[in-house]
């Protein structure tokens, strides 16, 4: 009988180091973080927490029940109509009501996880999923549209009112009308496109791609206008601010990229990778990095100051009224609140 | 270190096979897998023959008087069972050793295919950091994880009048029982320490296989079949497949006999 035990302690052994190496692998993304007046938003692993501005308190949290197998990283969206819309790694997409935390509706036809958080615009939701689909819904969570891309989708699209634009894994970018999901053009790229791209005023879609180029293109046929390279991967999109691209790459290189012929290019050497993409305010330009720092920069490229928090910043930091909230990935606290100055106000450290 | 050893390695192999056979991943878990076990298959016949050596000597009328002589005294069976050993020039590592031996293989590959595939952020920003710099990152990424129907990064299902059928989780099972079935060596003595053991292997191993088969992406699952239908090949290759096992109401004892005929 002992034998017996001991052999199924084994076998009981093997599948859980088995299932940890796969648990671990399958909940590995870092946090998606949004805001309102009250509260800060944060997609942080098992649950979505909703964290009071003034405290940094929880308000509440998302599900009752948490599944370390199906997180939660897919940057939260909030609409007009206020609802809080999250996708989670079990597939399905919610909406929560912000003030409580309670599931107003899902969606659940999508096949795969929602890594990319979604874009809320002229009353829709378009959701990219894994699952190679961009779909489209109104606000009550009924399916009106879905394309189907060459290869996951994981960076939140934009819209300009006409089209939809988003990036693949495939190395393609997108563009599909809003209104009936038909595709408008496709263009490639030099590597996979991850971030969120931006828009400018002259009908210029900006791109960062994993093969370390920003691309500029025409938003009416995908045309490339100019590429400029990075001296590594670029994961994030780029911001513009103006007339001034900003992004980061693998290497620790932070980039401004003038779109006029009188700005003057400029990049700072930062002491990680940059993953995330660069919060422009009209104070500081915040970045994080690998390295677990917090560089609050001015338009030149002068350091202001810096923080270190404990863990590696992959996350875009989010502006929340004077706060600027970072979300660490490995580190004691899930979200630090920090002022102009850089100084921690408070750290949100879930509850066990 | 397990990194530096194991999964840096057999990650950027894997990679390497997938961009030889121009991009098909499935194949590289194949092809990668056929390459594991030849390098292994020294280990493996040793294995085999140290198993067979085990059966035989457990078997013998000088080993069954070992067992009856001090069966009241744990102490002195041990250093009998030894001097036993040592007196046939049998090395009892010579049977486990090669199968420890394989525990860390299964492990890193089970590591590397999810790294390979990497199918959320934090895999592709740690596959980015383990390809060797030979290999462009942005040409690899992303993989082409589709392979005959399945997504390699996922469970595989069949989806049937809207439920979903795990079938290569039952094929994962079913090849894991006819493997253990048909190379658990066949024994006179079916009550032996060894024989209740493999009674157990084969019984449980198909459902812990089935059910990581079941759980995790499918990619493992295509390496659980063909190395199953790999060790099957190679006990045949040293003569030691005992198909007769595989026939309902055949004892092992039986079987053996049937095989000796």
């Amino acid at each position: 009988m002992k034998k017996y035990i001991v052999f199924i302690g084994l076998l009981l052994g093997l599948a859980m180091i088995l299932g940890g190496c796969a648990t671990g692998m399958m909940a590995s993304s870092w946090p998606g973080v949004t805001a309102d007046a009250n509260n800060a938003y944060i997609a942080g692993g098992p649950y979505v927490y909703a964290v009071n501005l003034q405290t940094g308190a929880q308000v509440w949290r998302f599900p009752e029940k948490a599944s370390v197998a199906n997180p939660f990283f897919a940057t939260p969206v909030l609409t007009s109509d206020g609802q809080l819309i999250v996708g989670g790694f079990d597939k399905k997409l919610y909406s929560l009501n912000p003030l409580t935390g309670q599931s107003t509706w899902q969606f659940t036809d999508a096949r795969d996880r929602w890594i990319g958080g979604a874009l809320v615009a002229d009353g829709m939701i378009y959701a990219p999923n894994a699952d190679y689909k961009l779909y489209a819904l109104n606000l009550q969570g009924k399916l009106q549209w879905s394309f189907e891309a060459d290869q996951a989708i994981w960076g939140t699209p934009i819209s300009d009112g006409t089209n939809i634009y988003f990036g693949t894994l495939g190395r393609r970018v997108y563009a599909v009308n809003a209104q009936t999901g038909k595709q408008a053009w496709v263009q490639k790229v030099d590597g996979a496109v991850l971030g969120l791209p931006a828009l400018g005023a002259d009908h210029t879609l900006y791109v960062g791609s994993y093969g370390g180029t920003v691309y500029a293109m025409n938003t009416a046929d995908g045309g490339t206008r100019w590429s400029a390279a990075a001296s590594s991967w670029i994961w994030s999109g780029p911001v513009l601010d103006g007339s001034e691209l900003y992004f980061g790459d693998a290497k620790g290189s932070f980039y401004a990229h003038p779109l006029t012929s009188t700005g003057q290019p400029w990049n700072q050497q930062l002491n990680g990778a940059i993953v995330g993409s660069p919060l422009v305010s009209a104070d500081s330009i915040v970045v994080g990095t690998e390295a677990g720092n917090v560089y609050f920069m001015d338009r030149t490229g002068q350091n202001l100051h810096s923080v270190t928090v404990s863990g590696k910043v992959y996350a875009t930091p989010v502006a929340a009224g004077s706060l600027v909230l970072v979300a660490p990935t490995d580190g004691d606290a899930i979200l630090v609140a920090l002022d102009q100055n850089g100084t921690i106000k408070w750290s949100f450290i879930p509850p066990k | 270190m397990w990194e530096t050893i194991i999964v840096s390695p057999f990650t950027n192999a894997l990679l390497m096979i997938y961009k030889l056979i121009g991009g098909n991943f499935g194949i590289a878990i194949i092809l990668f897998t056929i390459l594991i076990r030849l390098i292994t298959h020294p280990l493996m016949v040793s294995q085999i023959k140290g198993s067979s050596k085990m059966q035989e000597m457990q078997s013998s009328k000088e080993w069954q008087d070992i067992q009856k002589k001090y069966k009241g005294d744990k102490e002195k069976l041990a250093q009998e069972q030894m001097k036993f050993y040592k007196e046939i020039g049998y090395n009892p590592l010579s049977s486990c050793l090669p199968s420890i031996i394989q525990i860390p293989i299964i492990f890193g590959l089970y590591q590397s295919i999810m790294r390979a595939l990497a199918a959320s952020p934090m895999q592709l920003l740690t596959l980015t950091r383990t390809v060797y710099p030979f290999f462009h990152i942005a040409d690899i990424v992303p993989l082409n994880s589709k392979f005959l129907w399945m997504n390699l990064s996922q469970p595989e299902r069949i989806y049937m009048f809207g439920v979903g059928i795990p079938l290569l989780a039952l094929i994962v099972a079913i090849t894991t029982y006819v493997q253990s079935k048909v190379t658990i060596p066949a024994t006179a003595n079916p009550n032996a320490q060894g024989a209740m053991m493999s009674k157990m292997m084969v019984l449980y191993m198909p459902l812990l296989l089935g059910y990581f088969a079941l759980t995790f992406a499918s990619g493992l699952s295509v390496y659980f079949i063909i190395g199953n239908l790999l060790g099957i090949a190679q006990y045949a290759l040293v003569g030691k497949v005992n198909w007769a096992a595989l026939l309902p109401g055949k004892k092992p004892a039986q079987a053996l006999s049937a095989r000796k005929k």
